[in-house]
């Protein structure tokens, strides 16, 4: 039966005074919300400028290509020539420290969290007891802490200096290792010139490691015979780095045939062009938002359906590109000319560690070492630049950020293992499992998946204590910022800085746990 | 046999009553996905309606769109003389006329039960306190719990619950109530101190536009069931018409399965 | 999933234990579970497997050298505690006039009644502390202590005149075993009594019964306190000075502490009980809530200990500060008690949307330097605005507006006050940074706190909203908070902020230090609260929408209230660590406690380096400070867990 259709006689719908109508009051609250919030940022920024002006303080970013006139404790470049490789120092300081301490945290950390499971008293109330003393002081303290206990407990650096040679004998492997109360300083490897080619061979590796354990995967789920896909894979890729070792000259020619082009291009390059390249991009961002978002409400058979709300929406997208265009083409044209040299710069600096590793096959080691050196600055010894050094700030902030994290870690893993719901184990058991087969098969993943999203937050918290590495004068992004702005007076900047490089680091270690958190879900479906 | 017919066979006496819903061709779509393919139907005043349909029909989006709980796209609603569109007011006027009865019962944990049904009394009527209150253990003393009136929801047995959402809706003093699946989530025990409160209301000459399985409610108490399926009104009529005579094999099929 | 994890997952699986002793340590506090024999209990949680007993001796041995080793370390003649006990009023109130201390014990015992009677009206229920716990607690102490005095090694012999005697090596010489142990009686006491308390429960009572037997956790607090206080009068504690100066050679700790220490611990205990009483009546719903008001005065208590007496310009005052007050409290009481009749319409909102229009416009005036203006006006003006666009939602009878009009007063009250005593200067002479140690700490901790709360709720509010605008605009600042490091926004707030205001407005260091605790916090409690807001079920929603709430009495009524609820235990979790943060203030140069510790100890002439020591203490408050909340967030979260409803 399709009539179905009541024979009525409807008025005409009246459409209701502005006022009244919900989506438009709806938008007129965001829309002023967004004006104030704007107008009031406005606000703040023109007070700054007055007030810079007024105090006569220079503002902009060119302390950045400045010679900055401080020298740096540690890190790659303990002299840096201008401001901005000043920052890159201590940005790469701060990486290194993070990177390393996400992996002894996470070891730490799971060996403590199962601790606190363990069936053995005496191991189960230690772990505990590590945990809360960690967890329930400020990571400041601790830290502070260490540095001082690390001056008070390892010998002193003077005190084993021949006074005629001002050779130094002490530490567990002299001339290897040296341990003293200014920190620790080890072998150094650093990269040489052959490094950048022998990476391309790695890469290919990489790939090449992906396609065989794949193909091993397939062999043993298609045989039932164990194929060792992971341990196949780390084969290839070592054994592509072996061989790499030798034969990377090869790749010499990347530099001068693949970047040089690509620079002497981008050098052609006129600003206006990539000034209008930049708006296409935001338009065609936007033209591509919202054929998606007329796309997702295309219904069959008929056009879109668009409510109000959902015109507001395209609006403020066609709204968005066409302030970014405006900001492209006249608030910033600085900008463009700005990508154009960084990218050249880039680009150039490629093409010159690629040339320069070219030499024969044989030639130039992608990697060195230096073994530790101590010098004489005046009458004190100190440690060299040669080796890895790890000053007694480097160790404090590290051992501090390290336990601190791994008794969160620890907090997290236990919960984990707590969350898999007791059934599970009962059902393992239940068919027949043993118990290690159950703990690995059934237990872990779980508890796995569980504590993954929390365990991204403690490596974005660790990322972020390492700051605290200002209270002990380690040179980190932000010790070193704080004595640029110091010296120059350009606070905003060196704040935006850091906020852009902290933000980065979020970024990847965020993308990096969704990465397995998503790869873990669909191994789980 | 149309859909005006189906109410005339009725009676002549409620074919001659007002209009109290009208819906006029109403789409409703969820993404690429509709869910209501054109529903046209009047509702009488004082009328009871009873909605079947198989699991996904759009019965629930049907009734939650006469509240305004989900927009339609096209087509029009008009609720008690009032036209369902983006007008604030007409929305304000609608929700207090229109009473709604969910399967979850979604009572407010952190309130007590009077607190539940003064609530919107208090803060949509504006009515004064002691009034609102007074108001509340009335229609406690209606669906039959006047002892629970200082309990908190977590402390009442489903049927319980279910009863102070209805008085909760009926606080309000609409001219309609909505039930969506009232009962599904009872224990059978249960479900029927919330049927004879349902009746109550009926016999008192409440609109009632009512989604359930209950198929001895539909039989005794309602005076029309429509039967929809994938969106679609697909017959309508009397109850006995319905159960002893139905017109279509969709509907055959759906009464073959349940009975 | 691969082979590789295989070995791992087995040398776990021999760690973990099976699943049904997984909560093994909880097992003390599980009454039903009989105690097993000693000797029963070793061999089941010590020595149960080969794996296992290796773990216990390797463990064990470690254990009892490391505590040897803390033992010698602190009570080496090489430490310095005097150092502490001098600088206990540095440490707590740094340069804060002595003079004045009768403001903090004030507002430290109404912070304390407040407490004991929340506490004390709190339907918390729990079993407390088992007898069983505290034998078992008591033996374990005892046992410590009595290991500690054997493991110490023999103090160094001093000569006649104090000094150490040193040996041909140069180190120090001992007293033979037996003097040391002669000479450490109070200890002997200390341990055995522990000991021998801790014995006397467990063979007096039965099993049953000590399991069964619980003290109530409040009162075991409070006889911990009570404990602690009544050491101050037995003990002297040691002298006490300023600045490393003992400028009362005679007076003690003992002497100045014990009277107000002990006043407090029965403010406490009295507050308790007069809270207990009430509970049991039925007057307890509006005593509660007069209470948990009364906790919202908090700002004006801390603003009153921190500003002394506040040099107040009278003249000022009665000519503009008042009348501006009392303008906005009776001419906006009386627009709102217009706006909040029940059937105004759409007037009351047109209204509203003007009096906002106009309320932006004075701030465009401001940015445009047409028209000067107290920046105060423009606030309360701006708030008024928000208020009365917000107004028809609370209609109703005259009751109900009445008391709408009287929040109103009263926050127009609290603002206008707080901002006249931050404008005042201070009477008392002090030094710059009259407040410092452990004050600051608690301040800064209360400040944000109180400030970051309805922040945080806004943007939470925000970033689940439903409009788009309002949700990018809160996620771009949770998101960009939360990435960043919390010492550069210190830093922003310390070293900046003053570039961003208008001429002529400085805001001093610690308040702006404040302010970006508060921002910073703000976006943490956010993502808290964000969780609470997903924890709420659509049903609520539509249930709310079906009977025609408006999305503010939604939110205020119905969405909030729960969220809030199952938000508490990360929000207590927020408070510890906002309470471990301040000790960052010490960083960007403000005297805290952990500064006091740190930097200033070690640089008076008498404890010239002396840093260990100071170190120490501070670890000691902040653990426990840091621990007591987290105990209580537990306790907390047991008890929602229970739930009444
Ligand atoms: N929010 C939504 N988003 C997308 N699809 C939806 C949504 N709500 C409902 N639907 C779809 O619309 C269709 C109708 O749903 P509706 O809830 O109205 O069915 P129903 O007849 O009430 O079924 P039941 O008897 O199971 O309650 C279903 O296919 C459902 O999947
Ligand atoms: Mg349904």
């Amino acid at each position: 039966m399709t009539d179905t259709q009541p024979s009525l006689q409807l008025a005409a719908t009246a459409k209701p005074p502005f006022y009244r109508d919900a989506t438009f009051v709806k938008w007129l609250v965001q829309v002023a919300t967004l004006v104030v919030t704007l107008f009031a940022i406005g606000f703040l920024a023109r007070e700054a400028g007055d007030s810079l002006r007024a105090k006569s303080i220079q503002t902009g970013f060119g302390f950045l290509d400045v010679d900055p006139a401080i020298s740096l404790g540690e890190g790659i470049d303990t002299d840096p020539a201008t401001g901005g490789r000043a920052l890159w120092v201590g940005m790469v300081n701060t990486i290194r420290m993070a990177a390393a301490g996400i992996v002894l945290a996470t070891i730490l950390g799971t060996l403590i969290g199962i601790g606190r499971l363990s069936s053995n008293w005496l191991v189960a109330k230690l772990a505990s007891g590590f945990i809360e003393y960690m967890r329930n002081i400020p990571l400041l303290v601790h830290i502070i802490l260490f540095f001082v206990t690390i001056a008070v407990v390892f010998p002193d650096f003077g005190e084993n200096v021949d006074p005629v040679t001002g050779e130094v004998t002490q530490g567990p492997w002299n001339g290897v290792i040296h341990v003293s109360n200014k920190g620790f300083s080890v072998p150094r490897v650093h990269i040489e010139d052959g490094f950048y080619q022998w990476l391309i061979i790695v890469v290919i590796g990489c790939f090449a490691a992906r396609w065989i354990s794949r193909q091993r995967r397939i062999t043993r789920d298609q045989t039932g015979n164990e194929t060792y896909p992971l341990i196949s894979a780390l084969g290839v890729v070592a054994a592509f780095g072996a061989i790499g070792w030798f034969i990377h000259p090869i790749f010499g020619f990347v530099g001068d045939l693949l970047f040089a082009p690509i620079r002497d291009l981008i050098d052609a390059t006129p600003p206006n062009l990539v000034q209008l390249l930049l708006c296409v991009v935001a338009i065609i961002a936007a033209g591509l938002w919202i054929k998606g978002f007329f796309d997702a409400r295309r219904t069959p058979g008929d056009s879109a359906k668009l409510t109000d709300d959902d015109w507001f929406r395209v609006i403020f997208a066609g709204f968005a590109a066409a302030t970014a265009c405006v900001v492209f083409l006249v608030l910033w044209p600085g900008l463009s000319s700005w990508l154009v040299n960084s990218s050249r710069d880039l680009f150039d600096v490629l093409a010159n560690k690629f040339g320069e590793g070219r030499g024969n096959i044989g030639d130039d080691p992608p990697f060195g070492v230096s073994m530790p050196d101590i010098e004489k600055r005046g009458n004190f010894a100190n440690m060299g630049p040669a080796g890895l050094n790890l000053t007694q700030g480097f160790a404090a902030v590290f051992f501090g950020v390290v336990l601190y994290t791994a008794a969160f870690v620890a907090e997290i893993v236990r919960g984990g293992i707590l969350a898999v719901p007791k059934g599970q184990t009962e059902a393992a058991l239940a068919v027949g499992l043993r118990r290690s087969t159950m703990l690995r098969r059934v237990i872990l993943p779980q508890a796995f998946r569980v504590s993954l999203p929390p365990l991204g937050n403690q490596y974005l918290n660790l990322t972020k204590n390492t700051s605290l590495a200002i209270a002990v004068g380690y040179t980190d992004v932000v010790q070193v910022g704080q004595t640029i702005f110091n010296q120059t007076g350009r606070s905003l900047e060196v704040f935006i800085i850091w906020m852009l490089f902290y933000l980065a680091c979020s970024l990847t270690i965020s993308v990096v746990v969704n990465f397995f958190n998503v790869r873990l879900k669909i191994v789980e479906r | 046999m149309s859909f005006s017919d189906a109410t005339a066979a009725v009676s002549d006496e409620l074919a001659a009553r007002d209009d109290i819903i009208i819906c006029d061709s109403v789409d409703k779509w969820y993404g690429d996905f509709q869910a209501l393919k054109g529903v046209s139907a009047t509702i009488k005043e004082r009328e009871v309606v009873v909605v079947l349909g198989p699991s996904g029909s759009g019965k629930s989006t049907w009734i939650r769109c006469i509240n305004r709980l989900e927009q339609h796209q096209s087509g029009r609603i008009i609720v008690d003389g009032v036209e369902l569109t983006n007008d604030t007011r007409n929305i304000e006027k609608i929700r207090s006329e229109v009473g709604m009865v969910f399967q979850q019962f979604n009572l407010f944990p952190h309130l007590s039960v009077i607190d539940n049904i003064s609530l919107a009394p208090l803060w949509v009527r504006k009515r004064p306190r002691a009034e609102a209150e007074r108001l509340a253990s009335d229609l406690l003393e209606r669906v039959g719990i006047p002892e629970q009136a200082e309990k908190f929801p977590g402390q009442l047995s489903g049927g319980q619950q279910q009863r102070v959402a209805i008085a909760r809706a009926l606080a309000m003093e609409p001219r309609i109530m909505l039930f969506d699946e009232p009962t599904s989530a009872l224990d059978p025990e249960m479900i029927k101190e919330v049927l004879d409160v349902m009746k109550e209301l009926a016999v008192g000459g409440m609109t009632m536009m009512v989604v359930t399985h209950e198929m001895g409610f539909a039989r005794e108490v309602a005076d029309r069931v429509i039967f929809m399926e994938s969106g679609e009104i697909v017959e309508a009529g009397t109850p006995e018409h319905f159960f002893t005579d139905p017109q279509e094999d969709r509907t055959k099929l759906f009464l073959s399965q349940i009975l | 999933m691969s082979s590789e994890l295989e070995h791992l997952a087995r040398g776990t699986a021999e760690l973990i234990a099976n699943a049904d002793e997984r909560e093994a340590e909880d097992a003390a506090s599980r009454p039903d579970e009989p105690s097993l024999p000693p000797l029963q209990w070793l061999k089941v949680n010590l020595f149960s497997s080969v794996l296992n007993t290796a773990l216990t001796i390797v463990f064990g041995l470690a254990g009892v050298l490391a505590y040897q080793r803390l033992l010698n370390w602190a009570f080496s003649h090489e430490r310095n505690w005097d150092a502490v006990r001098v600088n206990m009023r540095a440490l707590f109130t740094f340069t804060y006039p002595s003079s004045q201390y009768g403001r903090i014990w004030v507002t430290l015992g109404i912070v304390l009644t407040l407490a004991g009677l929340s506490l004390g009206l709190s339907r918390m229920v729990g079993q407390g502390v088992s007898l069983k716990r505290i034998s078992i607690w008591c033996m374990a102490w005892g046992g410590a202590v009595i290991a500690g005095i054997v493991l110490v090694q023999p103090h160094a012999k001093r000569s006649a005149d104090g000094e150490i005697l040193l040996d041909a090596d140069f180190e120090p010489v001992r007293e033979s075993f037996g003097t040391a142990m002669a000479d450490r009686g109070w200890w002997w006491l200390i341990g055995v009594l522990l000991l021998a308390t801790g014995l006397a429960i467990w063979v007096i009572l039965g099993d049953l019964k000590r399991r069964k037997t619980f003290v109530g956790a409040i009162p075991f607090t409070l006889g911990v306190l009570a404990f602690a206080v009544s050491t101050l009068w037995w003990f002297h504690w040691g002298n006490y000075g300023q600045q490393g100066d003992i400028i009362e050679p005679g007076r003690t700790v003992k002497d100045s502490a014990k009277l107000p220490w002990t006043a407090m611990w029965f403010v406490l205990t009295g507050a308790y009980l007069v809270g207990r009483r009430i509970s049991a009546t039925d007057r307890a719903a509006s005593v509660r809530v007069v209470v948990n008001l009364s906790w919202l005065l908090a700002p004006f208590i801390t603003f009153w200990v921190i500003l002394r007496d506040p040099q107040i310009d009278y003249a000022h005052v009665m000519s503009t500060d008042l009348p501006m007050a009392l303008g906005f409290m009776i001419g906006g009481g009386a627009l709102l008690f217009f706006l909040t009749k029940p059937d105004l319409g759409e007037i009351g909102r047109i209204l509203g949307v003007g009096l906002f229009g106009i309320a932006i416009f004075n701030w465009v005036a401001a940015f445009f330097g047409i028209y000067p203006m107290l920046q105060k006006a423009r606030i309360s003006f701006l708030l008024l605005a928000l208020v009365a666009l917000a107004a028809h939602n609370f209609a109703g009878e005259r009751a109900q507006r009445l008391r709408f009009v009287y929040a109103w007063a009263a926050v127009m009250a609290i603002l206008h006050y707080l901002v006249t005593m931050i404008n005042a200067p201070s009477t008392v002479d002090a030094p710059d940074e009259f407040v410092g140690g452990f004050l600051v700490t608690v301040y800064i901790a209360v400040f944000t706190m109180i400030f970051s709360f309805p922040l945080g709720v806004l943007l939470a509010l925000g970033r689940t909203s439903t409009l788009p605008i309002f949700r990018v605009l809160s996620t771009i600042y949770i998101e960009t908070v939360r990435g960043v490091p919390f010492i550069t926004i210190l830093f922003f707030f310390s070293t900046f902020l003053n570039i961003f205001l208008p001429d002529g407005m400085e805001i001093e260091q610690l308040a702006a230090a404040g302010l970006g605790f508060a921002l910073f916090s703000a976006a943490y409690l956010a993502e808290n609260i964000r969780g609470g807001l997903q924890a709420v079920r659509r049903g609520q929603y539509e249930a709310s929408d079906a009977l025609g709430l408006s999305t503010v009495q939604r939110t205020g009524f119905i969405v909030l209230p729960q969220a809030l609820r199952v938000s508490i235990p990360p929000l207590v979790g927020a408070t510890i660590s906002t309470f471990k943060e301040t000790s960052l203030l010490a960083i960007i140069g403000i005297i805290d406690f952990l500064r006091v510790a740190n930097s200033v100890i070690p640089g008076q002439t008498v404890f010239l380096g002396v840093r260990m020591e100071g170190l120490l203490f501070v670890c000691m408050i902040y653990w426990i400070g840091a621990y007591s909340m987290s105990k209580f967030s537990q306790r907390l979260e047991r008890h929602l867990g229970v739930g009444e409803n």
